[in-house]
């Protein structure tokens, strides 16, 4: 009777653990934390969070348990991640949700949104520079769109061991806006940049909204072809949502179907985690240079923004470079929270979002642009 | 292998350079386009207007759009009172002259209606086409 006890006593979790999967249980309670009680990107770091609790409850190896083994459940969950399904259909979602209205009215905002992708490829530099393989290098660089769906699929195509680092340095790099991007925008920018109002945008037709998505899927994706699973997607959500025909189908997009993705996606990934897999040297190295890319990227768009300008006679308001990151809507808030500190008369949401919206598309392309590379 | 050396044995720098080049230039045409979608939205909703201006209707042609819709005429004033509302208008500019110049100078007084209003004017052969594209008020001018 004592050895079935000590047997099952051996096979418990508090006896198979060590101080990883500790470390990482802290991880993950930090993540649910931050969703619940900061509330700071709730719909990503909770579901996330849990998965990294759940992933780092020690097994018995063997057993098909762990989602990194063959046939498991959490295995089959995580397919859609190595297959870069959830990304797809998250981007569904994310274009039956997005008005493009603003992008259109003032198209040069995109160029901020091009500027911002550049982060990508100085990451892609520094990655090399440290001595990952370029595959890894160009995983590692996409963090720089702060995108995670993108990274995710990304990594998935080129580097599958590295899709759990890398996906937790994205979405907490997202999460984490409201603490890296503010001191950039005020290193980078005068007060009386900071103080330039925009001008109120034109009012978009139902037409143009509708052309836009076939516009921009033809010329993205001839462009890019790689880059179909995601933007054929985006465009396609958005084309529902436009349209206005099919709006069952759009309002299930932008609810069930998204909302389902997201939980699957983020809880498998947070479970992706185990302690043996993600506590390595190369994981702290990606997290170094997630925040590398995520800096520079939004440095890069504010850099931009003052670049044009020297050039432009209407100026425009830098620190809506920094909405060219892809973090939907988390940096175009931010940059609006900034501009309403420094004037509460000014209104800068909608005008980051077209930003924003600029830089889903631009590091969509990036990620298709980089898988190329290596086709 | 780490450092510069290993960015050059794996072709980073060109990675690096052609995929931003890719990615900016992209977008920049993205942009063009989409900043051209309402223009030709316009052109497009404005066809009919273009083409009669290809075509250059002779004025028996201006003359068969007498029966116009019943709505514009319920709306308008009588072809006097425009006749006195656009001769002041007309007098500020040459003996003849172009409809768009005409156009131009009714929206600056906030005329209302002004294309329902010079089409009328034109119908009861006050405006008179030259042939040229150029017209010229039927009444002498100062009268």
């Amino acid at each position: 009777m004592f050895d079935l006890f000590f047997q099952f006593l051996t096979n418990t979790g508090y006896y198979l653990a060590d101080y990883r999967h500790y470390i990482m249980i802290v991880v993950g309670s930090t993540f649910l934390y931050l969703g619940t009680a900061k509330k700071y990107e709730p719909l990503l770091l909770v579901p996330i969070g849990f998965g990294i609790l759940v992933g780092n409850i020690p097994f018995f190896k063997g057993f098909g348990i762990g989602i990194y083994e063959a046939n498991s459940v959490l295995h089959y969950l995580y397919f859609g991640v190595t297959t870069g399904v959830y990304p797809s259909i998250v981007f569904l979602g994310l274009g039956a949700m997005t008005d493009f209205s603003s992008l259109l009215a003032q198209p040069k905002l995109m160029l901020l949104g091009a500027a911002a992708q550049m982060g990508i490829y100085f990451t892609l530099l520094g990655a090399l520079f440290f001595g990952f393989a370029p595959r890894e290098a160009a995983s590692i660089a996409i963090i720089g769109g702060a995108d995670g769906p993108t990274s995710i699929f990304l990594t998935a195509k080129l580097a599958p061991h590295l899709i759990g680092p890398i996906a937790i340095a994205a979405y907490s790099y997202m999460a984490l806006i409201p603490v890296i991007q503010p001191p950039i925008m005020r290193l980078l920018t005068t007060r009386k940049e900071r103080l330039i109002k925009m001008p109120p945008a034109r009012k978009v037709s139902k037409k143009e909204l509708m052309i836009f998505p076939v516009a921009g899927v033809l010329l993205c994706c001839f462009l890019a072809p790689t880059a179909l699973p995601l933007l054929g997607m985006l465009f396609l959500g958005n084309f529902l949502k436009e349209c206005g025909v099919v709006n069952r189908l759009a309002n299930t997009a932008q609810s069930a179907i998204v909302d389902t993705a997201t939980i699957f996606l983020g809880f498998t990934v947070g479970c992706s985690t185990q302690a043996d897999v993600f506590l390595t040297p190369k994981s702290l190295g990606i997290f170094f240079l997630g925040a590398v890319a995520f800096s520079i990227a939004t440095a890069s768009g504010l850099i931009f923004a003052k670049i044009m300008n020297l050039f432009l006679k209407d100026k425009i308001n830098p620190l809506l470079g920094a909405a060219g990151v892809s973090a939907v809507p988390g940096s175009a808030r931010e940059v609006h929270l900034m501009g309403l500190k420094e004037d509460p008369t000014n209104f800068l949401l909608m005008h980051g979002m077209a930003c924003n919206s600029s830089g889903v598309i631009g590091s969509a392309i990036c990620a298709g642009i980089l898988w190329s590379f290596f086709v | 292998m780490i450092g510069i050396e290993n960015i050059t044995n794996h072709n980073g720098w060109a990675m690096a350079a052609v995929g931003a080049t890719i990615v900016f230039s992209g977008l920049v045409v993205l942009s063009f386009v989409i900043s051209q979608i309402h223009k030709l939205l316009k052109l497009w909703e404005d066809r009919e207007k273009l083409i009669d201006r290809f075509k250059k209707k002779a004025p028996p042609a201006v003359a068969e759009k007498v029966d116009a819709p019943a709505y514009s005429e319920r709306h308008l004033p009588s072809v006097d009172e425009l006749t006195g509302a656009y001769k002041p208008l007309v007098d500020q500019l040459e003996e003849s002259f172009k409809i768009s110049q005409l156009f131009e100078i009714a929206n600056k007084n906030d005329m209302p209606h002004p294309h329902l209003s010079i089409q009328r004017l034109q119908e009861a052969d006050i405006l008179v086409a030259q042939g040229d594209g150029t017209f010229t008020w039927n009444q002498p001018k100062g009268k």
